[in-house]
């Protein structure tokens, strides 16, 4: 393991990461958007990058989250803890029942069935639109009140954010490391020998699914509650490819890579979206050269920059020890 | 308990109108090193996975301890005690050796690895059983190394590992010196000795030399069936697997 992907270091970047934003970027919005897709991301690095399973399900799981905000917020006005819950659990459930059908075939089979539960779900939200409210969303989704108080300004809701932030990345980096998530790096690098030395593979993939359905649907709740309203897109398969793109820009190898990959994505889409309308065209251009070159992604770019750095520094050290 | 180890009842797997394996009865003695020899195409490895569940009996039936296992899963094969290495080697490359002896070891217990908080360390039984390995493999000084950048002979030793590594009953070893140098081979002979000291061993090799010089028991394979079952000694000599074999001479001391 890399020197800067130990558990240590990678709690303080996260760390790091919400202290800095409010310093570096002027709009709370953005910054906040950031760390939920900073989540929701990493939690598809738990299938991609320590599982091998390339799934395009994770938009159901952000849309399902979104939708239960705003339907247990708009009608029932129920409690906000008590709605990212509701998320959390029915986020597993789902990913639970989607990734026992999909996890049956292997490969470009197993794409194919998260993409066709995708466009199913997407669907069954549009058809469906007493309850999510079809085409225009479910609108008027509240902000959360801390003690009376509503977090209706942009940086306080961000240090809201903040807090699921940071207990979800140590959430992942305990699982990542603990023998579950050891096991699942087993079966990404060679599934017929886990299961020949007695792994249950099937069980394996499906818990990783599970936790991974749990975080994105508590991303999907949060960012509702950020942006006001429960739109149809959240559960397109425009976001399943969107968080795709992002924990591949981020590199698959470590969890702060996917931080990385949401915020250079929503950074640059934001940058370029003002400059030229057709900015998704570049960001084409810029998936294309991460999958020529840098197939480690942002964080390949960073672990060989600091081994660059470090052996710069060990040279002259050495000399001097000669002496 | 009988001192059979693994028995199969008119054994045979079907690839789709292909008799990859019919009417096969073998019993292995327990603590006792039995090899399956046959011309390629034999369905020795066919039998392997017919008794690990990678491949499904299609008819037959499979008893470990006399305890019928046919219809279990090939994980559950591995918690019944029946553990195998691969004639090609599979390994986790990118792990290192000692974590791909962890797994192995893990993978007799492998619900405790569905708990997506607990420490690799807190097991230390598991632990203790990929340092044994690692010691009796004679491989501590590459421990940390990956599985992939060990050279052909350490990642041989390894796969055989990864099979010691799950306290099986039954050792199944599928060519464990194929393609290896002679020095490699000798050590290798060693291993399988001592292995049938406290496991019993079954394995398929093609080197006559181990073969008879090490097996208690050799059963000969030719297109799916079994042709022969004997002690060296007499396998050696009859004339069926001598045809069977044609040119490739049998030969080989006996110890």
């Amino acid at each position: 393991m890399h020197i800067l992907d130990t558990a240590k270091v990678q709690i303080c970047l996260a760390l790091a990461t919400v202290l800095l934003l409010p310093f570096v970027l002027n709009s709370g919005i953005l910054a906040t958007e950031i760390l939920i897709y900073a989540m929701v991301v990493a939690a598809c690095n738990l299938l991609l990058g320590y599982t091998g399973l390339l799934s395009f399900g994770q938009g159901i799981f952000f849309g399902l989250g979104t939708y239960v905000a705003g339907v247990l917020t708009t009608r029932w006005a129920v409690p906000i803890p008590l709605v990212l819950l509701v998320a959390v659990v029915l986020g597993g459930l789902v990913a639970t029942a989607v990734g026992w059908f999909s996890i049956r075939r292997q490969g470009v089979y197993f794409v194919m069935l998260t993409l066709a539960f995708a466009q199913m779900f997407y669907f069954l939200a549009y058809t469906f639109s007493d309850i999510t409210g079809g085409d225009n969303g479910l609108l008027g989704v509240p902000r959360p009140q801390i003690m009376g108080h509503v977090l209706d300004g942009p940086w306080g809701y961000y240090s809201f954010v903040a807090i699921f932030f940071l207990v979800i990345f140590a959430v992942l980096l305990v699982v990542t490391r603990s023998t579950f998530g050891r096991t699942l790096l087993a079966i990404r690098e060679n599934e017929g020998r886990a299961a020949a030395i007695g792994f249950p593979v099937r069980l394996f993939k499906i818990e990783a699914f599970a936790i991974s359905g749990a975080i994105t649907a508590l991303g999907g709740a949060l960012h509702a509650l950020l942006i006001g309203i429960a739109p149809l897109e959240s559960i397109n398969y425009h976001t399943s490819e969107m968080i795709l793109v992002m924990t591949i820009i981020g590199g698959s190898t470590s969890l702060f890579g996917s931080v990385m990959g949401a915020g250079f994505y929503l950074l640059l889409s934001d940058t370029l979206s003002v400059i030229w309308p057709r900015w998704l065209l570049l960001l084409g251009l810029v998936l294309v050269t991460v999958a020529l070159f840098f197939q480690r992604g942002l964080w390949g770019l960073v672990e060989r920059g600091w081994d660059a750095f470090a052996e710069r520094r060990k040279g002259p050290q050495k000399e001097a020890g000669d002496v | 308990m009988s001192d059979i180890a693994l028995q199969t009842h008119g054994l045979g797997v079907r690839y789709g109108t292909f008799d990859a394996l019919s009417d096969v009865n073998l019993s292995v003695r327990c603590n006792s090193v039995h090899s399956i020899i046959g011309p390629n195409g034999a369905g020795k490895t066919t039998m392997f996975h017919a008794l690990t569940g990678t491949v499904a009996a299609s008819s037959g039936r499979i008893e470990l301890e006399g305890r019928d296992v046919t219809r279990a899963s090939d994980d559950d094969r591995v918690r019944l005690g029946i553990a195998r290495s691969f004639q090609v080697t599979s390994l986790f490359p990118e792990l290192s050796l000692r974590e791909n002896l962890r797994l192995a070891a893990q993978g007799r217990t492998p619900w405790q690895a569905l708990i997506p908080w607990r420490r690799a360390e807190a097991s230390k039984s598991v632990l203790d059983m990929a340092d044994a390995v690692i010691e009796r493999l004679s491989l501590g000084h590459v421990a940390t190394r990956a599985a992939g950048e060990l050279s052909h002979g350490q990642q041989r030793r390894l796969e055989v590992g990864m099979a010691i590594a799950a306290r099986p009953r039954v050792i199944l070893l599928d060519e464990p010196t194929s393609g290896m140098g002679i020095d490699d081979i000798e050590g290798m002979k060693t291993l399988i000795r001592d292995l049938g000291r406290d496991h019993t061993v079954l394995f398929i090799e093609h080197n006559m030399g181990i073969v008879m010089n090490i097996s208690d028991t050799i059963t000969v394979m030719r297109l799916g069936r079994t042709l022969v079952e004997g002690p060296p000694a007499e396998v050696r000599d009859n004339p069926e697997v001598k045809a069977a074999y044609l040119g490739n001479m049998i030969t080989g001391d006996i110890a």
